[in-house]
């Protein structure tokens, strides 16, 4: 994944990057937007009031290893994506379904508990 | 899932544990300095995603309450600024979200902010701001709605929420002090209908009030002070109100208006019953008028029999459409008006008479020209009234009288109508109480079959000159065995029926027949000096009308050798010459002239007779209602009859339990035989006691029950009470058939003289 150059530092703007890391190293730059479909990454990247250690570096260090992280940041992209759309479209929850790995689906559970979403 | 079965496929590996790397204490000490260090302004210095794992791994090694308290007992919590609060409150989060459920940290709120007298402030403006809308002005709902749904999730440590605690109390009391002042203030200012309507109208808003901006647990509250305070406590004014209560709306047959304002009574069962109660009041009424003049004239009198069923059918048509439209078809109310009819029907005691005559009346005339859906509609109803009656007993007694002179007499409409009468009956009753019906019906056929049976024998021999039509009756279906009112019979006639009863008996051994002469009818040709007429006149007048065969047109008879010469009894003698002399056609001349019969008139042949029909029907002048002394032999054959069927009761109970207390017997006769009468008490006793008398039953010891004896005097009693008995199994009806049945016969002659 490319670095991407920042731009304006405080701006809390849903379409900047942030960055999330795994435990085991790995780091992965995913538009605010997305981000805040976790509960607990939004809080962890507030600005306007919370103003922790993460929300001014704006990175999200995710205690999991990479492959977990990956997930979650897949179901969040696809949650944030589904989101806005009508009620007429089609979700594709069950293609979403048949991606995750069975082997995964504990420690996800737990992630993503952890995450709030 | 399938692809688990599969081999090769990697195991689902248990998550990593999230183990306390550190210890518990540790950790909390860790984040309660982290915490005060949020205080002092130092978050862009943390780590979120430490505090919140330390937050985390608390509440998953369930330490939540630990955690909970910690953050409580921080110093200097009351201070914090908002953002640090919001900031903490990120942190804990999973605390909130898994720990306290949220409520907890309201306590917080709850515990500094609603209080007195903030809390009293506020809860005195939401009550005014409720009694501005009572009051008919506009409120801002949504303010009112937003201060109630604090309350409603604060909780105090009881789980008790505030508005429950502090809002609801005050609500209910200001609503019984306003709904008490309102109704004694509608009361007075209002008529009935429009304070139903009134009262209709606060159920609503109060409902749309609970609905938009209370808690909706507060409805079942209201809606109670609401009924007791506003409805109940003046319902019974308001429907006794003069002029417009609801006896005049009823009367009025206003159902749109009261429509919509007895609805609101079904709010509450107990306006159910005080409608009721009012609606019995009325129905008692109306029933009296309509049966209170009684005239003696038997026409006027089934006139006022049709027309107080006429009354009664109108009545629970107006009835079911107000349960229908106002009462919204409410079950309890249904049986409670029902409970009314019944009492209201059964204050009559000649309802079941009138019922059976309404009946007999439509089978006879009024289904004319109707189509079957009609008719079925109008039996339909007729069976809804029956089903108040309590004495069922009577009413067969009646249907039963009246289906004979149906039958005998060619008068019913429609086969099938009168079948489908006795299905119906059949259905609400049971088959025993159908079963002598059908038996007549059964006799009908039969009788027609023999009928038959005897032309092809006569065409064979030689027959007599009168063409004879006989019904055979078996005694105990039909209703006149007893009351068979003989003559003599002139020789011509004799000679017939003798004839049929040769043939008749020859077929049937063992069987005895008793001519009934006062039911049949005849058709006789008779020469005027016009011109001849063909006369149907009942049996016995034909018999009076011969013994003018041999006198001149000036000769007369008087009214004793009449009676001589028919030896017919004197009620019937003097019908029977009524219908001839005085009626619309006079056969023949009384002498005084004048429209009763006496002992002292005499009679002549009315040679000058004529009219413009060739065929002439005499109807005999009948009472088709009883007299004052038929009514009180009915009632007493039905006494005898209840007589014996409780006496079968009795013994068919006894014999199955061989003991029983005397309560519980009376109350087992009691139910078995409610579906024929209501059975009292005293007269059950008396039975008891005459069984015992008759060594049916023995007192025990205790004096409070009874034993079964075994074995009595087995004679014609225990045939009796099994006769009588309902149920009564074949062998035995053919035994009954054999030996005892009186077979009385129906003379239809034609003779001409």
């Amino acid at each position: 994944m490319a670095d991407v150059e920042m731009t304006k530092a405080d701006a809390a703007s849903e379409s900047d990057w942030v960055r999330v890391t795994s435990d085991d190293g790995y780091s992965f730059l995913v538009r605010r937007k997305v981000a805040n479909a976790s509960e607990t990454m939004r809080d962890m990247l507030d600005t306007a009031v919370g103003n922790y250690l993460e929300g001014i570096e704006r990175t999200c260090p995710v205690q999991q290893r990479g492959i977990i992280v990956e997930k979650l940041l897949e179901y969040m992209s696809f949650k944030s994506y589904y989101e806005g759309l009508g009620a007429k479209e089609d979700v594709p929850v069950q293609e979403f379904m048949d991606r995750i790995p069975p082997e995964l689906v504990l420690e996800l559970l737990l992630a993503a508990d952890y995450q709030n979403m | 899932m399938a692809s688990a079965a599969r081999r090769g496929r990697p195991k689902i590996k248990p998550p990593r544990r999230h183990g306390p790397d550190v210890s518990i204490d540790k950790t909390w000490a860790d984040l309660a300095n982290n915490i005060r260090e949020i205080q002092n302004h130092n978050a862009p210095n943390l780590s979120f995603e430490e505090n919140h794992r330390f937050a985390y791994n608390m509440v998953l090694h369930k330490q939540g309450e630990m955690l909970y308290r910690g953050v409580n007992q921080l110093p200097g919590r009351s201070s914090v600024p908002v953002g640090n609060m919001i900031r903490l409150g990120q942190i804990l989060k999973y605390m909130d979200r898994v720990y306290a459920k949220a409520c907890r940290r309201l306590n917080l709120f709850l515990k500094h902010i609603i209080r007195p007298p903030i809390k009293d402030h506020l809860v005195t403006a939401i009550l005014t701001q409720i009694q501005f809308e009572r009051d008919g002005y506009v409120v801002n709902r949504s303010a009112i709605k937003g201060c109630v749904d604090v309350f409603l999730t604060l909780e105090d440590a009881n789980g008790i929420t505030v508005y429950k605690r502090d809002l609801e109390p005050a609500l209910l009391k200001e609503s019984q002090t306003f709904y008490e002042a309102e109704g004694s203030k509608l009361l007075q200012s209002c008529d009935a209908p429009e304070f139903l309507r009134r009262v209709e109208g606060r159920f609503e808003s109060e409902d749309s009030r609970t609905h938009h901006y209370l808690s909706r647990n507060t409805a079942p509250a209201l809606r109670q002070i609401l009924q007791s305070h506003l409805l109940t406590a003046h319902l019974n004014a308001v429907i006794s109100m003069e002029a417009s209560g609801l006896d005049a709306m009823i009367d009025l047959n206003k159902i749109q208006r009261h429509g919509a304002a007895l609805s609101p009574l079904h709010h509450g069962s107990s306006g159910g019953e005080v409608i009721n109660q009012a609606s019995s009041g009325i129905e008692g009424a109306d029933g009296e008028t309509a049966s209170k003049p009684r005239p003696a004239a038997g026409a006027q009198t089934l006139a006022l029999a049709l027309k107080w069923v006429q009354d009664v059918l109108d009545l629970k048509d107006l009835f079911d459409k107000i349960w229908r439209e106002a009462l919204s078809c409410d079950r309890e109310l249904e049986s409670t008006l029902n409970e009314a009819f019944e009492t209201f029907i059964n204050i009559n005691d000649r309802s079941s008479e009138f019922i059976s005559l309404f009946i007999d009346d439509n089978l006879r005339r009024g289904l004319r020209g109707k189509t079957d859906t009609e008719v079925d509609a109008v039996l339909d109803k007729t069976i809804t009234v029956f089903r108040y009656i309590t004495e069922k007993d009577v009413f067969e007694r009646y249907y039963k009288g009246h289906l004979a002179k149906r039958l005998l007499l060619g008068r019913s409409v429609s086969d099938d109508a009168e079948r489908g009468m006795l299905a119906k009956l059949k259905v609400e009753c049971g088959y025993q109480f159908t079963q002598k019906l059908e038996g007549m019906f059964h006799d009908m056929k039969l009788s027609e079959d023999t009928m038959k049976a005897y032309r092809t024998h006569l065409s064979q021999t030689v027959s007599p000159n009168i063409d004879i039509s006989v019904i055979v009756m078996t005694s105990t279906f039909w209703p006149m065995a007893q009351a068979s009112s003989t003559c003599t019979l002139p020789l011509e006639m004799i000679k017939t029926s003798k004839s049929f009863e040769q043939f008749y008996l020859s077929r049937h051994s063992g069987r005895r027949l008793t001519w009934q002469p006062s039911l049949g009818n005849a058709d006789v040709r008779v020469a005027f000096k016009a011109k001849k007429h063909d006369l149907n006149v009942s049996t016995l007048a034909l018999v009076i009308l011969l013994l003018f065969e041999d006198q001149g047109p000036t000769d007369f008879l008087t009214y004793e050798e009449i009676k001589q010469a028919t030896s017919i009894t004197d009620v019937e003698l003097q019908r029977h010459l009524q219908s001839l002399a005085c009626a619309k056609f006079k056969i023949l001349k009384k002498h005084p002239a004048g429209r009763e019969v006496d002992p002292t008139d005499s009679f002549s042949f009315n040679a000058d007779f004529s009219s413009s029909l060739q065929k002439i029907k005499i109807s005999t002048i009948s009472s088709k209602v009883e007299s004052g002394e038929e009514r009180k032999e009915t009632k007493d054959r039905i006494d005898e009859e209840r007589r014996h069927q409780t006496e079968a009761c009795i013994v068919r109970i006894m014999k199955d339990r061989k003991h029983m207390t005397h309560n519980d017997l009376v109350n087992e006769v009691t139910r078995q035989l409610a579906t024929r009468f209501l059975p009292n008490p005293l007269n059950i006793k008396k039975r008891i006691e005459g069984l015992i008398e008759r060594e049916y039953l023995e007192r025990c010891d205790d004096r409070k029950s009874y034993n079964y004896m075994v074995g009595p005097k087995l004679s014609a009693l225990d045939i009796v009470y099994r006769r009588s008995s309902i149920g009564m199994n074949e062998t035995h009806r053919m035994y009954y058939h054999n030996h005892f049945s009186n077979c009385i016969l129906y003379l239809h002659g034609n003779m001409n003289f």
